[in-house]
């Protein structure tokens, strides 16, 4: 709770000296303590130097700026402002970790702060932000949004409109041994075959996925459950959880441990590095991952496999539906921010084709438009063959797209953990987590005026 | 005098306390900033009694202290009495029996992880080796396998602990008690149960009060050993209340499940507070 204060306090000292630069600052002065004040005065003596000449518009960036990103960002962000002298780009460093980001965002979106202008939110938080009313809606500029791969654009609407941008992707792939196997396995059921036929004393392990209890194990879930026919939500926003699909693709993947013997008992502690870490030694067949293993496992200095594995489309269901869970980062604006039309512009800016792949050369992502993969300049950025990363990601699904989706995760989480380690069976694990899900649907009392005109906080 | 005295206590134990009662009857879910944050008086509480995790995390704590705390007394008690036996090098035979205690929790949690680990791990090969298990197994998959770590943990790192109190406690038993027994007839068996134990149950019950104080409120060992899974299988009440309140954000949740833990642990420091001021500790506790 006290964090929350102090970061409260901080935020009024911060935004005390923002507005300064614009304006009135005197309530915000009144209502602090001589402390608070002189800080605030050594905070504004210290920003002087930096303002902005007359005429110049300040739009602040916050998101992944570290190593090469940082490298990256900053020499797009000084072309835009070469091409548009007007405007002038501040990063704001947040933290890289995914939770403490999300966590920062909301404590100053919450407080209704206007910087930073621009935030790189993370595919699962966009409908959070929509419906808290934090991030402006995006039609008004009329986005390319064709330009962008569907589940892409899916994840980032909320309420039929779009509210960010996609800037870059991440989806999971299927990492197949070309020593030991000829082709992928196509379906679920060819896995389980390929993979015994396969598996042997020096690999003894078929399959392997995120399996511990966290957000991996959901994508790994879902992309079972898409495949094999099933849903979370339907399109009207319920509950789908407690159908035969759902059921069918538990039963799958428990199977598939405790029958089968092809995906290790050890991957139901295993996140994503322990499962490079078994394939990298040799000893999987199979491996579901990001796109960021690719290069690592070609690495011969660390790698037993460099040469010897191949990405593929995750398998099919028996619907002949193969999917795999969409992540990766998007551009959103904030909706107290005093100047979206310039930040519009640097957004734009930033999804353009040539940028997307100046990125992908500079930091290997997989960029967000499907019109740039046929594009020269890509295949030698990419670590995977642009035509056939592009055929995985036409096939990605977004995850629920609900502002709560946090919340549905963690029950996911635990209803799914106990299914796969045999303390509840399938079934009513998946009616149990249903329920849940459907109260904490209740609970939310998503009003449908949370519009993005502030009055929802 | 007082009032600096009385200024802290009010500052550092009853005004968090108060704003976690305060916030435990407020609906506050930081996840659904729209909803604000209503007063809903015992509604969080309600929910808590239908809620199924709370429960499980109850019996959990439960099946913890006990266990646990049963273990750490009666393996104190046995190598107290040896420690007392010894009379030359008891110093350092007192600093490498509390080693383990002096190791920080989460290092410690994280070597017993280590140990357990997949197929591999020392615990299996050990096992294995000498004949127990047929093959590996994958202790943080099963429900109850998980809670050998976790247990084995606590009782490692908190057993020196328990002997060091009781070891002081038995050093306040003069000999000549035991001289007056043996020349009345009393065996080993006789002495120790007629002497030994009688006197040494205020320094027992405060051994007693100490562990399962802490036992109540463990977090960091199964935070980092087993995160509370498989499942849930093995999440205490503290480790429930961090997730609801720092992982899931319901700030309002949270705290009416931190208010249990902060009752439960109250209630039992009053009982045990009551029985020792009933047996005289004040003297032979210090």
């Amino acid at each position: 709770m006290s964090r929350r204060d102090v970061s409260q306090t901080m935020q009024q000292i911060y935004t005390a000296g923002r507005t300064d630069r614009r304006g009135s600052v005197r309530p915000a002065l009144d209502a602090m303590p001589f402390g608070l004040l002189l800080i605030t005065l050594l905070l504004l003596a210290l920003g002087c130097h930096e303002a902005p000449e007359a005429g110049t518009t300040v739009v602040t960036f916050s998101g992944s700026a570290v190593g090469a990103e940082a490298e990256v960002l900053r020499r797009q962000l000084a072309t835009f402002m070469a091409e548009n002298p007007d405007v002038r780009v501040e990063i704001r460093s947040t933290p890289d970790a995914a939770d403490q980001r999300h966590q920062l965002y909301v404590q100053w979106l919450n407080a209704h702060t206007p910087d930073p202008d621009i935030l790189q939110l993370d595919v699962i938080w966009t409908a959070e932000f929509a419906a808290a009313g934090w991030v402006l809606p995006l039609d008004r500029f009329g986005p390319p949004v064709d330009a962008f791969f569907s589940a892409a654009v899916r994840a980032n609407t909320w309420r039929d409109t779009l509210y960010a941008v996609p800037w870059f992707v991440d989806v999971g792939m299927l990492y197949w041994r070309t020593d030991l196997l000829e082709t992928p396995p196509a379906t679920y059921a060819d896995l389980l075959a390929d993979a015994r036929r396969a598996m042997g004393p020096e690999v003894p392990y078929g399959f392997v996925w995120q399996g511990a209890r966290y957000e991996g194990l959901v994508v790994v879930f879902l992309e079972h459950l898409h495949a094999f026919g099933g849903r979370v939500l339907d399109e009207k926003g319920r509950v789908a959880l407690d159908s035969d699909a759902a059921l069918q693709a538990l039963r799958f993947m428990r199977d598939a441990v405790h029958r089968h013997g092809v995906v290790p008992e050890a991957t139901l502690t295993w996140r994503e590095e322990q499962t490079r870490f078994a394939f990298q030694n040799g000893r999987a067949v199979l491996m579901r991952n990001w796109p960021y293993a690719v290069p690592l496992l070609e690495d011969t200095a660390t790698s037993r496999v460099a040469g010897r594995f191949r990405v593929a489309p995750l398998p099919a269901g028996p619907g002949g539906r193969s999917a795999s869970v969409l992540g990766g980062a998007q551009l959103a604006i904030n909706a107290h921010s005093e100047e979206p039309d310039a930040a519009w512009r640097v957004v734009e800016f930033l999804v353009r084709a040539d940028a997307m792949i100046e990125r992908a050369r500079g930091v290997g992502q997989y960029p967000a438009r499907r019109d740039v993969y046929g594009r020269p300049g890509l295949g030698a950025a990419l670590s995977v063959d642009p035509a056939r990363a592009r055929r995985i990601i036409e096939q990605a699904v977004p995850r629920p797209v609900t502002p709560v989706y946090p919340q549905l995760s963690s029950i996911l989480q635990v209803w799914l953990h106990r299914a796969l380690t045999g303390q509840r069976d399938p079934a009513t694990a998946l009616e149990r987590a249903a329920d849940e899900i459907r109260s904490l649907l209740e609970r939310v009392e998503l009003a449908p005026t949370a519009r993005a005109d502030g009055s929802g906080g | 005098m007082v009032l600096p005295a009385v200024g802290a206590i009010v500052l550092v134990a009853i005004f968090p306390l108060a704003w976690t009662a305060w916030e435990s009857l407020h609906l506050h879910d930081l996840r659904m900033p729209w909803r604000g944050r209503p007063f809903v008086g015992l509604e969080n509480y309600a929910r808590l009694l239908a809620d199924g995790r709370f429960w499980g995390a109850a019996w959990h704590t439960g099946l913890f202290v006990v266990v646990t705390v049963a273990v750490e007394l009666f393996v104190g008690l046995a190598l107290a009495l040896g420690l007392d036996r010894i009379r030359r090098g008891r110093g350092l035979a007192r600093v490498v029996v509390l080693l383990p205690w002096a190791v920080p929790t989460a290092v410690a949690a994280l070597i017993w992880r280590f140990m357990f680990e997949g197929e591999t791990g020392v615990a299996n090969g050990l096992l294995t080796a000498a004949g127990v298990l047929d093959e590996p197994i994958i202790w943080f998959v099963g429900s109850v396998t998980a809670w050998v770590p976790v247990m084995l943990g606590d009782i490692w790192k908190m057993t020196p602990f328990v002997t060091l109190l009781l070891l002081a406690g038995l050093q306040n038993i003069p000999d000549t008690l035991y001289e007056a027994a043996r020349m009345d007839g009393a065996g080993a068996w006789q002495r120790f149960r007629e002497v030994t134990l009688p006197l040494l149950r205020p320094a027992l019950l405060v051994a007693l009060l100490f562990r399962t104080l802490d036992a109540v409120r463990v977090f960091d060992l199964v935070y980092v050993l087993t995160g509370g899974g498989p499942g849930t299988a093995t999440e205490p009440l503290s480790v429930y209340a961090f997730q609801a309140l720092l992982q899931d954000l319901r700030f309002g949740y949270g705290s009416a499940v931190s208010m249990s833990v902060f009752v439960l642990a109250f209630v039992l420091a009053l009982v045990y507070i009551r029985v020792l001021g009933r047996t005289g500790v004040r003297g032979a506790a210090t």
